[in-house]
């Protein structure tokens, strides 16, 4: 059985025909070609699919697509404004936070929707926001800076 | 040397953007027109007879293309030894071994058939752990072992389920032993843990029904040793096989081999030519892929009363698991430098690498070191304490330095080790008090009314081998306009390889970093290279990268020659022109070069090649080499901890980490794996290990009970590069990936030791361990803790 279900994504409206029972992540990744959440467990555990319901960090393989019908939903993809990239991307370049980048879609996420809630996060705030994204490769201490390096180019 | 413009400076990845926007497509959301979906069916026994298989209920399920078994792929391979089945033959060795597969229109079709597959086992007798594998009298996992394809410098030896058996013998050790004033002897134990790469396992494969072409799309950590080991599988040419390498979500070693690709393969000659996509899931990845080495380790040495030490023995029993994969190597190369960076005029190594009943061991990040480490130097410090010595004193008088024969039989040359030593200890105040700030434990008051926190310090130091002899080649492109394109078959695994060869090619044709790209690594038509392992990219593919650059360089000095009218004049290169020497403003951009010889469209390119040459295997008597490596990483670090002893929980203050990199092409990336490196060092130290109970079954397969480090569980970290250079390699760069969890362990044993007064012989140094270690010292008074391996 599949259902008809409408999705606004990065601020456009996806129209979709959907089994019910399809997460969010799979909907992003499969129907929208939205690869940039990635699929590091499938089950809560590694925040790779980290994306933005109405402004809250979620778990997008725990989220059934049907159930955020009426929610704004921002991804990677949308973090980006008019070709001009978010200061916590150009902080994470210019730090060295990026290796392997897979679990760095999710991180972003997280971290955007702290820093959108929080501007100037204290170093202890901003590991807690991270602490549901796993990194195997940096360490994380270079994404700390990188938040530091961000926040004060924020402009404050 | 020239004024190095690139090279040395912390330039940003130059794939850091499509990571951070999303764009970045890896292997594992990679979609190909028309694909299938697969998915295997895997072990529920560890050692088991295949009795029947029944396949006809899954066959009929709607949406189903093809159900294979053993029978369907009756092919077998293996690096060293070909001794695994693409899907298990007549027999399966572990929990989580394939066994058949499903090839459907979706996943979940492909899921519902595997559950529709019914096999019928016959229970074997199985071994977990390598030590009780090789006993007299055990049944062997592989009957038909001695007929299987192996590699030459294989030495199985005659015990059961050995599939390497290693040698080193440098003097004689019982003299050694008879000479010392202290003979001390002990036994360590690694458990086995995972790389954990938050990309899983997935891999697709095409077979053209036509030509019989196998195109294999995979984020392998070396294609070409893939492309190599599916050929002698298939018995298919070379040229009949293609590998496409999407990027890769992270590896540390677990990404090389073949695991997943061969159920892609398998599946793909039964689909008509259609593609067939094989992804493993979070569990599938940890129970079905590769795991590192457990190891149990003995060491006994004899000393001097001055320090000196006098002899050492090792044996070291390497648990392979159920196939070879790289264990012969892992054995051989782990087992090696295991009594340490030291000059010892006594030695022997035995080391055994056995089959168990347990997921396939493989490579991993530090090949051996880590293991052979967390025994040697946590023994180096109890024999530091039996002679009440510093530590640090104890390293000073035996440690390896530049000039030293090395006790495999090479002269060593460029040794960091001691800068390393010093430097790392430095970092975090060894010598002085614990001088931690107070307030990293709540503050003063909390720290009085917590007597239960014991602080302590502690160090360890290692020595790496890279793979040797071996080649990497490449080319290097310049177009009219001026750009660059760079052919290598180093794999971006996230080291930042393509950053740092677009350095070494912007280097020699003196051009901007952002003229320079990556061309994608396609076997088709990148030149060959051995592998992205053992840290030897630099070093290797950074030398024929370099020397490729060189080449395409002087190529357009001698086309812009005439276009400059120079006759005898030197022409020199730089800010992308040739010009005379003498008369700068003589100048041409390369791209005009090329474009006024060869049209728009021509393109000049430079190739190389680079092995090192001299480089030899090792005697299979006595283990020694005089070139037995390309060069040699060295390493220390230093940790400060505080046990909780009512907990007992391990907290690590500050960890220190000098690496001897020979030359920092890029300071940044240094840091970068330095900082990455530790972390998955203090992760296998306090918290990592796949527990596998007395069946053989994973217990923890998922990011939730399998415990890799957060943002929230890391100390203030210090990386330290130090730079002696390695004369044969690229502008001095020696390697740098692996060794940054090699002593991890080990230093922050050595720490917690430090604090607790107890010595802890096992991994990992969870709070149970620490605590029950303390209680046992409490109870006995023993100064010794050891957990019975399973």
């Amino acid at each position: 059985m599949k259902i008809p279900v409408t999705l606004k994504v990065n601020g456009e409206t996806y129209d979709l025909v959907i089994a019910p029972y399809r997460t969010l992540l799979d909907v992003l990744r499969e129907e929208l070609q939205l690869t940039g959440s990635k699929k590091g467990c499938d089950v809560g555990d590694c925040g790779a699919c980290t994306v933005l319901l109405d402004g809250k960090p979620v778990n997008a393989c725990l989220v059934l697509a049907a159930t955020v019908q009426d929610s704004d939903i921002l991804t990677i993809e949308g973090l980006a404004q008019n070709g001009k990239l978010h200061p916590l991307q150009e902080a994470f370049i210019k730090e060295g936070a990026v290796q392997c980048g897979f679990c760095i879609p999710g991180i972003l996420m997280s971290l955007k929707a702290l820093l959108d809630e929080n501007p100037s996060p204290t170093g202890e705030e901003v590991k807690a926001a991270m602490a549901g994204n796993l990194c195997r490769c940096t360490g994380y201490s270079k994404m700390f800076k990188a938040v530091e390096s961000a926040t004060s180019g924020l402009g404050r | 040397m020239e004024q190095l413009t690139i090279v040395g400076k912390p330039v940003t990845r130059v794939d850091a953007e499509e990571k951070v926007t999303g764009e970045a497509v890896y292997g594992y959301d990679l979609v190909l027109p028309d694909m299938l979906y697969g998915k295997a069916l895997f072990s529920p026994k560890p050692h088991a007879r295949i009795k029947r298989i029944n396949t006809e209920e899954a066959k009929q399920y709607p949406g189903v293309v093809a159900v294979i078994t053993g029978k369907d792929a009756p092919w077998t391979h293996g690096e060293s030894i070909k001794d695994k089945p693409f899907l298990a033959q007549d027999k399966v060795r572990y929990i989580g071994e394939p066994v058949a597969a499903v090839a459907a229109m979706d996943e979940d079709t492909a899921q519902a058939a595997v559950r529709l597959i019914e096999v019928e086992y016959e229970d074997l007798p199985a071994y977990f752990s390598p030590e009780e594998a090789c006993k007299p009298g055990a049944i062997p996992i592989h009957e038909n072992f001695a007929s299987y394809r192996k590699f030459d410098f294989i030495v199985p030896g005659s015990m059961p389920n050995v599939c390497e058996h290693f040698k080193l013998r440098t003097g004689d050790v019982e003299k050694g032993f008879r000479e010392a004033d202290l003979v001390l002897e002990e036994r360590y134990y690694v458990p086995v843990i995972q790389h954990a790469a938050i990309e899983p396992h997935s891999s697709h494969a095409q077979v053209d029904p036509e030509s019989g072409r196998v195109t294999i799309w995979v984020a392998n950590d070396a294609p070409f040793r893939a492309l190599h080991e599916i050929s002698e599988a298939l018995g298919l040419s070379q040229e009949k096989i293609r590998f496409i390498n999407p990027l890769q979500g992270g590896g540390f070693g677990s990404k090389g081999g073949l695991k997943v690709e061969t159920i892609a393969v398998a599946l793909a000659y039964h689909t008509k030519g259609k593609p067939v996509r094989v992804k493993f899931n979070r569990e599938e990845t940890f129970i079905s892929t590769l795991t590192r080495h457990e190891a149990v380790i003995h060491i006994k040495s004899g000393v001097k009363q001055d320090g000196t030490l006098a002899a050492r023995q090792m044996t070291l029993y390497w648990g392979a698991g159920a196939y070879a994969e790289k264990s012969p190597t892992v054995c051989i190369r782990g087992s090696l430098p295991a009594p340490g960076p030291y000059r010892i005029p006594h030695v022997r190594v035995d080391g055994y690498a056995a089959y168990t009943n347990k997921p396939v061991a493989g490579s991993f990040r530090g090949y051996g070191i880590p293991q052979g480490a967390w025994a040697c130097e946590q023994h180096m410090d109890e024999i530091a304490k039996k002679l009440r010595m510093d530590p640090v004193e104890l390293r000073l008088k035996n440690i390896f330095v530049d000039g030293d024969l090395a006790y495999w039989g090479e002269q060593l040359h460029s040794v960091g080790l001691k800068e390393t030593l010093i430097k790392a200890t430095q970092a975090i105040e060894w010598g002085k008090p614990p001088g931690f700030p107070a307030s990293q434990l709540g503050g003063e008051e909390a720290r009085r009314l917590k007597p239960n926190i014991k602080i302590g310090k502690g160090f360890a130091c290692i020595s790496k081998p890279t793979r040797t002899p071996t080649t990497s080649k490449a080319g290097v492109l310049v177009n009219s306009k001026g750009e660059i394109t760079v052919l290598a078959g180093t794999v971006e695994i996230g080291q930042g390889c393509s950053t740092i060869l677009s350095q070494v090619a912007a280097e020699e044709l003196k051009v901007p970093l952002d003229k320079v790209r990556m061309a994608p690594l396609d076997t088709d038509m990148i030149p060959f290279d051995a592998s992205t392992t053992s840290s030897r990219s630099t070093y290797h593919m950074g030398n024929a990268v370099r020397r490729a650059a060189i080449d395409a360089r002087e190529k357009l000095m001698e086309m812009a020659r005439p276009m400059l009218e120079a006759k005898n004049e030197e022409l020199a290169c730089s800010n992308g022109k040739v010009y005379l020497k003498d008369q700068p403003q003589m100048a041409l951009p390369i791209g005009d070069v090329v474009r006024r010889k060869l049209g728009n469209d021509g393109i000049v390119r430079g190739d190389a090649s680079y092995t090192y040459e001299i480089g030899k295997d090792l005697d299979l008597e006595t283990g020694h080499s005089d070139h037995a490596s390309a060069f040699y990483m060295y390493a220390t670090q230093a940790a400060e901890v505080a046990v909780d002893e009512e907990t007992g929980r391990v907290r690590i203050l500050r960890m220190s980490a000098a690496h001897d990199v020979g030359k920092a092409i890029n300071p940044l990336n240094c840091a970068a794996q330095i900082e990455g490196g530790l972390a998955m060092g203090i992760g296998s130290a306090l918290h990592e290990e796949m527990v596998i109970d007395s069946q053989g079954k994973v217990r923890n397969p998922s990011f939730l009970d399998y415990h890799l480090v957060t943002s929230l569980d890391l100390p203030e970290m210090i990386p330290i590069i130090v730079e002696c250079p390695e004369p044969e390699g690229p502008y001095g760069a020696k390697g740098l990936g692996e060794p940054g969890l090699a002593p991890t362990p080990a230093a922050i044993g050595n720490a917690v030791a430090d604090a607790i007064g107890v010595r802890i012989c096992d991994l990992p140094l969870n709070p149970e361990r620490v605590y029950w270690a303390i209680q046992q010292k409490r109870a006995k008074g023993s100064s010794r803790w050891l957990t019975e391996v399973a």
